[in-house]
């Protein structure tokens, strides 16, 4: 099932010209007419790489499905066993499906924050049908919304089609925190930055000549322009990255400097944390606040970063607070909290959504003192305007309702335990975030499966509620 | 059309090199052409040359990477330096799980003494690799807790691929599950050679609930009864013969599973990054590579092929044509080799703009050897493009054309190209002709660098014994150039 990755990769550069080509947006009035845009919103993916163990992430505390974790999850050397009264200060609600009293992993404090004031949605039991375990497989899947491997969706991200239908060949409507465009807004007609350090975005030119910089200037421009209007989707692809590096590292690194000057205690804050999605979020808000003091040139309003480790096959820890998993937990609760305070204070808080992902959770058994690749795993939506609380049902852990490698089970049949196909959730945040038409999405952004509609996503919903 | 017996144009000839080795130099051209040598005599030349097994070893991995640059630089045997680039991003092993460079260059070693040997022979060595059962866990595989980390990788990246060319699965994760039961217990001792543990290894009377070592009842070709991995016994041999039974699989075409997926790799690799599945078929068919095994044929096949130059076609590019994104390493080592420019010292720098290090710009790239991102190796193609990669190569075309006054490291163009040279358009066509994309450019981009040169038409002429013309002008093509979109290609 699916696709390879080098398949993937390999159609990125035939396919995407193909699918949405130049024939239909390109034309201005064309693309006005279909405008389904963001308006004046923000939309952050947070991406959690390696498989983020969703069982010890959003934990039964009590109740129907605590004996089941207790079997799964054990106490002594090595256990990952999160105790009730270790559960304390994450508590949630109950799980809308079996009533389950849930809470979260200890070192998500930042997110039983955002939980207090109504700002986090959790949405349980996300996945899609014929789970791979494959990281490579299963990311790629995600980050097109394509878990059939249909061939019209191949190589482009599911950010990236709505882009490249809705934005002009030199817009920049997107920023990737990261040395390469993340593979969800992946895509050939329009220009998506990957900037790790805004500060370091500078273009170099040679400081032997100053007088000579204007007419080097126009000269690379004029090349990247010529590539852009060639035919062939590679050279069109380097010319608008070509372009976009251009003109963005005559705007983008004056956001840094605005962001340091005026909003210095935020800044010293992320500073403090001290973590890698401290540092990655900072570099998010310096573009969101540029944005909204109308710096030039910048008008981004789609963001990736992502936070890795989460391949915790061994040592993974309980509830220690020097725990891998604890560790992980904590740097994304507390900068996410931070990168909401700093957001509230900057007024725009209500205006953005963030939305937390990873590409499978982990086996529901744990193995010595860690756990395997597993099925689905719980999503976030966090932000001013979300309505805050539990989505979706918790899966089932029973021992006899996991499948042979110990793995719990998508299913669309109508019980307690139906999953959340994790499309449903991309839809909601088109739909209700991005304000995409229903019709738009299931023609041409998320399509829906055919098959036995138990076992498969045929029918759509996107109004999961949260937004 | 034609075959091994067509001779080579200068063009081809340059084609051939770029896509072989790092750049392709004006000697090596002419000695092509003016040879008449056809496309199988430099093919047989180019992969028969005798390589340097380099073990690129450091007190670090810094340091190792540097040393690694630096003789990617110095190669005289380019197609095998190149290939081991391949083999690395194939068999991809990272230091920074690793740990052991030592490790780490022995490795890399194999990888340039097999790069163009037998892939059976190399998938075995691959098992026992010290580096690689550190990576994927072999080393922490055990009977009473296995793990599949290698199993799955060795089928889904080294060996099958998840799906064959119909977009079938070659195999079923039980398959993964009895493969890893054949690594239990190996171990690496203090000189790096590897061993069975018996007593960590997984025997089938202490599992009997596991039940028989037999792989492939579902896909493979080898029927319900699938293929037993113990037909000499349990213990050490049954790595072996896994791999002798991965090599017999048969894809839903009934054709060598692994024959065709590293044809299609290599034709990736070399040709294009959509090779047609009759072509896999011919090269494969050419070569014998699904019963010999021997990659050196197969590699020939594919330099002699039409499918391998008709990639070569000029500006401007239509839809279908078919392009190739150039590596970074290669962006960087072609560029040093065709500017006959040379790196400095412990960091191996530029002498230029931001004086960095190699390690430093190849990092901002995308690409640090002996580091890749994952076992998935590096994205390929469009993969490697970004603003921020791109950022990253202007600044490195930036210092290389900026490295002046450091007398044998400096950049050094009057050496390059004909001084005397005065009209604007000859000494455009002098940088791109030096630069191999010459063919790559459009008549419109031609005049936007002549353009450049007389800012708008200005200064009809050139001096180019001026040196601040010469350090302006001839500097800024050089840099322009580079960082074109036709130069991130080949």
């Amino acid at each position: 099932m699916g696709i390879t990755r080098r398949q993937f990769l390999k159609r990125s550069a035939v396919t995407a010209g193909a699918l949405l080509g130049p024939s239909l947006f390109e034309h201005p009035f064309v693309r006005r007419a279909l405008a389904d845009t963001i308006g004046d919103r923000y939309l952050v993916v947070l991406y959690l790489q390696g498989g983020n163990d969703g069982l010890n992430t959003v934990i039964p505390v009590s109740g129907a499905l605590r004996p089941a974790y207790d079997a799964a999850r054990t106490t002594g050397k090595g256990g990952l066993n999160i105790t009730p009264s270790q559960l304390g200060a994450t508590l949630l609600g109950n799980d809308p499906g079996t009533g389950t009293p849930l809470a979260l992993h200890p070192g998500l404090t930042g997110f039983k924050q955002l939980w207090a004031t109504g700002e986090l949605a959790v949405i349980q039991g996300c996945g899609y049908p014929n789970y791979s375990l494959s990281h490579d497989e299963s990311k790629v899947i995600w980050q097109t919304g394509n878990p059939l491997g249909v061939g019209s969706l191949n190589g482009t991200g599911w950010l990236g089609r709505h882009l490249a239908a809705n934005y002009g060949a030199t817009d920049i409507p997107g920023v990737t925190i990261d040395y390469t465009v993340a593979p969800e807004y992946r895509e050939t007609a329009t220009s998506v930055l990957a900037v790790p350090r805004l500060a370091d975005f500078g273009f170099p030119y040679d400081d032997y000549s100053v007088d000579d910089v204007a007419a080097k200037r126009q000269a690379f421009a004029d090349l990247c322009a010529s590539a852009s209007a060639g035919a062939n989707a590679t050279d069109v692809y380097i010319g608008n990255s070509g372009t976009a590096a251009l003109t963005s590292s005559e705007s983008y690194p004056a956001l840094h400097d605005l962001y340091r000057s005026q909003r210095g205690a935020f800044n010293d804050a992320y500073a403090a944390l001290d973590t890698g999605t401290a540092r990655r979020l900072r570099e998010v808000a310096k573009v969101v606040y540029g944005v909204s003091q109308g710096a030039p040139n910048v008008a981004a309003r789609f963001f990736q970063l992502l936070n890795d480790g989460y391949d915790t096959h061994s040592d993974q820890g309980a509830a220690e607070t020097d725990g891998q998993h604890y560790l992980l937990h904590r740097e994304v609760g507390d900068a996410v909290k931070l990168f909401r305070d700093d957001l509230v204070d900057m007024g725009v808080w209500s205006k953005v959504a963030i939305l937390v992902w990873s590409e499978f959770s982990r086996r529901i058994p744990q193995n010595d003192n860690g756990t395997d690749h597993g099925s689905q795993g719980p999503m976030f939506v966090i932000g001013g305007a979300v309505a805050g609380g539990l989505y979706g049902n918790h899966p089932n852990i029973a021992d006899t309702a996991l499948d042979d490698e110990g793995n719990t089970v998508y299913t669309q049949d109508a019980n307690p335990f139906r999953s959340t196909d994790f499309r449903d959730v991309y839809g909601t945040m088109l739909k209700n975030w991005v304000n995409v038409p229903a019709a738009t999405i299931l023609s041409s952004l998320l399509l829906l499966d055919g098959g036995d509609p138990a076992s498969y996503w045929t029918v759509a919903n996107f109004d999961l509620g949260f937004l | 059309m034609g075959d091994e017996n067509t001779v080579l144009t200068a063009a081809e000839a340059r084609h051939l090199l770029r896509r072989t080795g790092f750049g392709a130099a004006a000697d090596d051209v002419d000695r092509i052409v003016s040879g008449g040598e056809t496309r199988g005599e430099t093919a047989d030349r180019l992969v028969g040359m005798k390589p340097k097994v380099i073990r690129p070893n450091g007190k670090d991995p810094y340091l190792a990477h540097n040393k690694w640059i630096r003789s990617l630089v110095k190669t005289r045997t380019p197609l095998n330096s190149k290939l081991a680039l391949f083999w690395h991003d194939h068999f991809a092993t990272a230091v920074s799980k690793v740990g052991d460079v030592g490790l780490m260059a022995d490795q890399i070693k194999l990888f340039h003494k097999m790069a163009t040997g037998n892939f059976k022979d190399f998938v075995k060595a691959v098992n026992r690799n010290a580096a690689m059962m550190e990576f994927l866990d072999t080393v922490r595989n055990f009977k009473d807790e296995p793990n599949e980390n290698y199993a799955r990788e060795l089928q889904e990246l080294f060996t099958l691929g998840v799906n064959d060319l119909a977009g079938n699965p070659n195999y079923v994760q039980d398959d993964v599950v009895q493969i890893a039961r054949a690594f239990t217990g190996w171990y690496y001792d203090r000189h790096g050679d590897a061993a069975l543990d018996p007593d960590s290894h997984d025997f089938m009377a202490d599992f009997p609930e596991r039940g028989p070592k037999v792989i492939y009842q579902q896909t493979g070709g080898f029927g319900a009864a699938g293929r037993s991995f113990t037909v000499n016994g349990e213990g050490a041999g049954e790595i072996d013969a896994v791999i002798d039974i991965i090599f017999q699989h048969t894809d839903t075409d009934g054709k060598k599973t692994v024959a065709r997926r590293i044809a299609h790799r290599l034709l990736e690799f070399y040709a294009h990054p959509d090779p047609a599945t009759s072509v896999v078929d011919e090269v494969v068919a050419a070569s014998g590579f699904d019963t010999s095994w021997e990659l050196a044929p197969l590699i020939r096949a594919i330099l002699v092929h039409d499918d391998f130059y008709t990639t070569m076609v000029p500006a401007p590019f239509g839809a279908t044509s078919q392009k190739s994104v150039k590596w970074p390493v290669d962006y960087v080592v072609t560029t040093l080799r065709l500017l006959d420019l040379r790196l400095r010292g412990r960091d191996q720098s530029l002498q230029g703009g931001n004086y960095s290090s190699v390690y430093n710009h190849l990092t901002n790239m995308g690409q640090v050897l002996l580091d890749p991102p994952s076992v998935f190796g590096w994205d390929w193609e469009t993969g490697w493009i970004s603003t921020a990669t791109l950022l990253a190569r202007y600044t490195f075309a930036r210092d290389a054309t900026a490295a002046r006054g450091h007398g044998s490291t400096s950049f050094r163009p009057d050496r390059l190209i004909d001084l005397s040279l005065s009209d604007p358009g000859d000494i455009v066509d002098a940088v791109t002709d030096l630069l191999g994309v010459t063919d790559q450019l459009t008549a419109a981009e031609r005049d936007t660098l002549i353009g450049y040169a007389t800012d708008g038409g200005a200064n009809p002429t050139l001096n180019l014994g001026d040196e601040t013309v010469r350090n302006t002008k001839l500097n800024g093509l050089f840099a322009l150039v580079l960082q074109s979109p036709a130069y991130q290609l080949h």
